[in-house]
C-alpha cells in the first residue's frame, strides 16, 4: 500500500451555532479519482477549504504529501478550482494564466508557453489575446481549468467541478480529468451529481451533516451497503430453485413465477454462490442478471430524507 | 517573493493599460490649461473694443480722453465733438454691430465726474474697469491742474508704488509671493484629495473583484492574505505615483508655455489675467508625496477592509460612505487652513492620521510651521497606518472569504479579535 496523498484525521470546524465538518477521517491514495459526495450542506466545500488551508480546522490534522505543515507551502503541487467560479473580467485571457500560474511559482516564460499550449489544444487559441469578458461562460470554464491544471499539480481539487457545464465542456472536463489519472495525477472532486461520480471515481467518500457515511473505493461500497437485486430466467428445469429461494443466508426476498424470478439479496451475500448452487441441484438457466444498486440508490438510501432539509448559512471565521 | 511582485506587476499593469487610466491621465492637464488660459483667452475676445467718444466737453478734456483710451489696448477709440442728433446716429451704429459703444462726456464731466457709457455689451468687468482708470486718471489731472498743480509735482505724485511680497521659510525667503503661495496650497490640497479617493476606490474595487469571483479562493490557498493585501495596496500606489507625475509633467509643460500659449489664442502679454507660477522647492515636493503617501497607505488599507466586508459594488458604495465623507470633511476644511494656517484648528486638523494627508502640506504650502508639528504628524501617521492597517488586515482576511450579508459592527470587532 504506497501512502496515502492526502489524509484527513479527525476533523472538525465548527461556525458559530452549528458544526460544518464533524470529525471526519479519510485517506486518498495516489494516482486515483477519489469523489467527494454529499447533499447540499454536508459540509463538502468546507473541507475542501481546509484541506487547501484556506480556513484552518478546529480540531484534527490535514496532512498533504506524506508531510504535516501548512498546505500552503504545498501549493505549488496542488490545483484547484472553487466552486463559483470566476476570472479577473476586464484582463486577457493569457495574462490570466499566466498570472495564476505565477501564484504558484510558475516562472512568466514557462508560464506563457504553457498557456498558450493549452489553450491550443482546447480550441482557444484564437482567443487568448481577448479579454475574459469577451468569451462565452463555456469558454470561461475552459479557462479556468487550464488554470487550475498549468503548474503541473500533483494534487487537483475540484470543487462542483460539472455544475453548470454543458454536456460538450461537461465530456471535456471529463476527459480532461481521465487523462489526469493517466497521468498520475490524484484528483479529488465534489459533487452531489451521483450518476458523474459513479462514472469517475476509483473510490469516493460520502458525507452528510459534516459526518462521514460510507468510504473506499466504489466496487466496495456497492457490495456492503446494500443488497443485490437478481434476475433469473429458468430453460424448462428450475432444479431446487424454491428451497434455495426460501435460504435467507442468501436471498432477503423474492418474486418467484416458477419460470422466471426476481429476487434481492440479503446484504454481503455473494451472487456467484447461489448460481453455484443453483446449477449444482440441476436447474437450466437461460438468464442470470445481477442488478447492481446504482449510486443513487445508496446514496439515498443512506442519506435519507431528512438531508434535504435546509442547514443554516455557512458562517467563516478563518484564522488563516 | 515573487509571488507578491506578480501581483504588484498585475494591478500596476493592468491599471496602466486601462482607458481609464489615461483619461484621467489627460483630463486633468486639460482642466489646468483651462485654468490658465480661460482667463486670457475671456479677457481677449474679439479683439480691441471699437468705440466712439463723444465729447460735450468743450475743452481738450474729451482729446485727452481719447487719446489715454487709445494708448490702451482694450479700446479703438475715436472721437467726435457732441452735436444733436449725433449720439441716435452713433446708437444705429452701434445696433448695426459696426460699433461696440460710445462714451458720452457731458460739459461738466471734470466737475461731477459723471460721464455715461452705452454699449450692446457692458457687463465685462474687464472693458468697465479700463474705462474706470482712464476716466478717472484724466480728471484727476484735470481737477488738478485747475487748482494750479505743476504737472511735475503730478507726475512724481502718480508714480506707482509696488509691493512684492515674499514667504519666509525659516529666516531664508522662498521666492513664493503670496499669491504663489495660495494657488499652491490650493492645488495640493485638491489634488492630495482627488488622487487618495480615486487609487482608494480602485483598492476596494479590486478587493472586490477578487472576492465576487472566488479568485480569492485560488490566491489564498498559495500567498498569504496580508502578502496579496500589500501587493494590491503597492501596485495601486504605484499607478498613482505614476499618474501624479504625467500631471507634475505636463503642468510643468503648460505653466512654462503658457505665454506662448496664450498669445496663440489672441491674448494678451500681460500677465494680470494669468494664473501665477507657483515655485514648487525641493522640501514642498517632499512634504507632497510623504504625505500623500502616508494618506494612500492609511485610506487604501481602510477602502480594501470596505471591499472585503461588502459582496456587492452596491454594499461597497454604501460602507465606504463614512470613509468617504472623512475625506470631504478633511478636504474641505483645507479653507479654514487656507484662511488661517496656524489657528488651532488648522493646528489639530495638520497634526490628527486621518486628516493629516490633505492638511499638513496645505498648511506647509501656505506659510511656514515650526519644524516639530511637521515632525509631530508624520510620526502620528506612521502611527495611525500601523494601527489602521492592522485592523484592516484583520477584517481582510475574514472579510474575503465570507458570503451573505454585510458585517455588524459588533461583528467586525469579532472578526478582529478572531483573526
Amino acid at each position: 500500500m504506497t501512502t496515502p496523498i492526502l489524509v484527513l484525521d479527525g476533523v472538525t470546524k465548527r461556525f458559530s451555532g452549528h458544526t460544518a465538518v464533524d470529525g471526519l477521517s479519510l485517506a486518498i491514495p495516489p494516482g486515483v479519482i477519489y469523489g467527494l459526495l454529499g447533499p447540499n450542506g454536508a459540509g463538502k466545500t468546507t473541507t475542501i477549504r481546509m484541506i487547501l488551508d484556506i480556513i484552518r480546522p478546529d480540531a484534527g490534522s490535514v496532512r498533504l504529501f506524506g508531510e504535516t505543515g501548512r498546505a500552503r507551502d504545498h501549493s505549488a503541487r496542488v490545483g484547484y478550482l472553487p466552486e463559483e467560479r470566476g476570472l479577473y473580467r476586464k484582463m486577457r485571457v493569457v495574462d490570466v494564466l499566466v498570472f495564476l500560474a505565477e501564484m504558484k511559482g510558475i516562472e512568466r516564460r514557462v508560464a506563457r508557453a504553457r498557456a498558450l499550449a493549452w489553450l491550443e489544444r482546447l480550441g482557444l487559441g484564437p482567443w487568448r489575446l481577448r479579454r475574459i469578458d469577451e468569451l462565452s461562460k463555456g469558454m470561461q470554464q475552459k479557462v479556468q481549468f487550464i488554470s487550475t491544471l498549468l503548474h503541473e499539480p500533483a494534487l487537483v481539487v475540484l470543487d462542483e467541478p460539472f455544475a453548470g457545464l454543458d454536456p460538450v465542456n461537461t465530456q471535456v472536463l471529463k476527459d480532461v480529468v481521465l487523462e489526469l489519472r493517466q497521468g498520475g495525477v490524484t484528483v479529488l472532486f465534489s459533487t452531489h451529481i451521483m450518476e458523474q461520480a459513479e462514472k469517475l471515481c476509483d473510490q469516493l467518500c460520502i458525507i452528510a451533516r459534516g459526518r462521514k457515511l460510507v468510504g473506499g473505493s466504489l466496487s466496495d461500497i456497492k457490495r456492503t451497503s446494500s443488497g443485490q437485486h437478481l434476475t433469473i430466467g429458468f430453460d424448462g428445469e428450475a432444479g431446487d430453485a424454491a428451497r434455495l429461494f426460501a435460504e435467507r443466508r442468501l436471498v432477503k426476498q423474492v418474486d418467484d413465477y416458477g419460470q422466471y424470478a426476481e429476487l434481492e439479496l440479503t446484504p454481503g451475500a455473494d451472487p456467484q454462490e447461489l448460481l453455484r448452487l443453483l446449477v449444482a441441484s440441476g436447474a437450466r438457466l437461460s438468464r442470470f442478471q445481477v442488478m447492481e444498486p446504482s449510486l443513487h440508490k445508496i446514496f439515498m438510501d443512506l442519506v435519507g430524507r431528512d438531508a434535504a432539509r435546509p442547514v443554516v448559512r455557512e458562517e467563516l471565521i478563518t484564522r488563516a | 517573493m515573487p509571488k507578491v511582485l506578480a501581483v504588484i506587476r498585475r494591478e500596476f499593469v493592468e491599471r496602466v493599460r486601462s482607458k481609464w487610466f489615461w483619461v484621467s491621465a489627460i483630463l486633468v492637464p486639460l482642466f489646468l490649461a483651462a485654468v490658465i488660459l480661460l482667463p486670457a483667452a475671456f479677457a481677449s475676445s474679439g479683439g480691441p473694443k471699437r468705440i466712439v467718444v463723444v465729447d460735450g466737453t468743450g475743452s481738450t478734456f474729451g482729446q485727452r480722453v481719447t487719446e489715454a483710451l487709445r494708448a490702451g489696448t482694450t479700446f479703438q477709440a475715436s472721437r467726435v465733438t457732441a452735436s444733436p442728433g449725433v449720439i441716435d446716429s452713433l446708437m444705429r451704429e452701434v445696433g448695426a454691430k459696426r460699433l461696440d459703444g460710445v462714451l458720452v462726456l457731458a460739459r461738466d464731466v471734470v466737475r461731477t465726474g459723471a460721464a455715461e457709457y452705452r454699449a450692446t455689451n457692458v457687463s465685462s468687468l474687464r472693458d468697465i474697469g479700463e474705462l474706470r482708470r482712464v476716466l478717472g486718471s484724466v480728471v484727476t489731472t484735470a481737477r488738478l491742474e485747475r487748482a494750479g498743480i505743476d504737472p511735475a509735482v503730478m507726475a512724481r505724485a502718480e508714480q506707482p508704488i509696488t509691493l512684492a511680497t515674499q514667504k519666509i521659510s525659516g529666516s531664508a525667503t522662498t521666492g513664493e509671493s503670496s499669491a504663489q503661495s495660495f494657488s499652491l496650497a490650493y492645488f495640493m490640497g485638491i489634488i492630495l484629495y482627488m488622487v487618495i479617493l480615486m487609487y482608494g476606490v480602485n483598492v476596494k474595487s479590486s478587493v472586490l473583484e477578487e472576492k465576487t469571483t472566488r479568485i480569492v479562493e485560488v490566491l489564498v490557498s498559495s500567498i498569504r492574505p496580508f502578502a496579496l493585501l500589500c501587493g494590491k495596496v503597492v501596485g495601486v500606489g504605484a499607478v498613482s505615483l505614476l499618474q501624479l507625475a504625467i500631471w507634475a509633467v505636463a503642468g510643468r509643460v503648460l505653466f512654462s508655455q503658457r505665454a506662448a500659449l496664450a498669445g496663440r489664442m489672441g491674448g494678451l502679454e500681460t500677465d494680470g489675467g494669468l494664473f501665477q507660477m507657483p515655485h514648487v522647492s525641493t522640501a514642498t515636493a517632499a512634504v507632497f508625496l510623504a504625505y500623500f503617501l502616508g494618506g494612500f497607505l492609511l485610506y487604501s488599507a481602510m477602502f480594501a477592509a470596505v471591499g472585503a466586508m461588502s459582496s456587492s459594488e452596491q454594499e461597497a458604495q454604501q460602507a465606504q460612505q463614512p470613509l468617504v465623507l472623512v475625506l470631504v470633511a478633511s478636504f474641505l476644511s483645507m479653507f479654514a487652513e487656507l484662511n488661517d494656517p496656524s489657528s488651532t484648528l488648522a493646528v489639530v486638523l495638520s497634526v490628527v492620521p486621518f486628516s493629516s494627508p490633505i492638511a499638513m502640506p496645505v498648511r506647509w504650502a501656505a506659510g511656514d510651521l515650526p519644524p516639530v508639528e511637521l515632525a509631530g504628524s508624520l510620526v502620528l501617521l506612521i502611527a495611525g497606518i500601523v494601527g489602521v492597517t492592522w485592523v484592516a488586515a484583520r477584517i481582510y482576511r475574514v472579510g474575503i472569504l465570507m458570503t451573505g450579508k454585510r458585517p455588524s459592527l459588533r461583528e467586525l470587532v469579532r472578526w478582529v479579535k478572531a483573526a
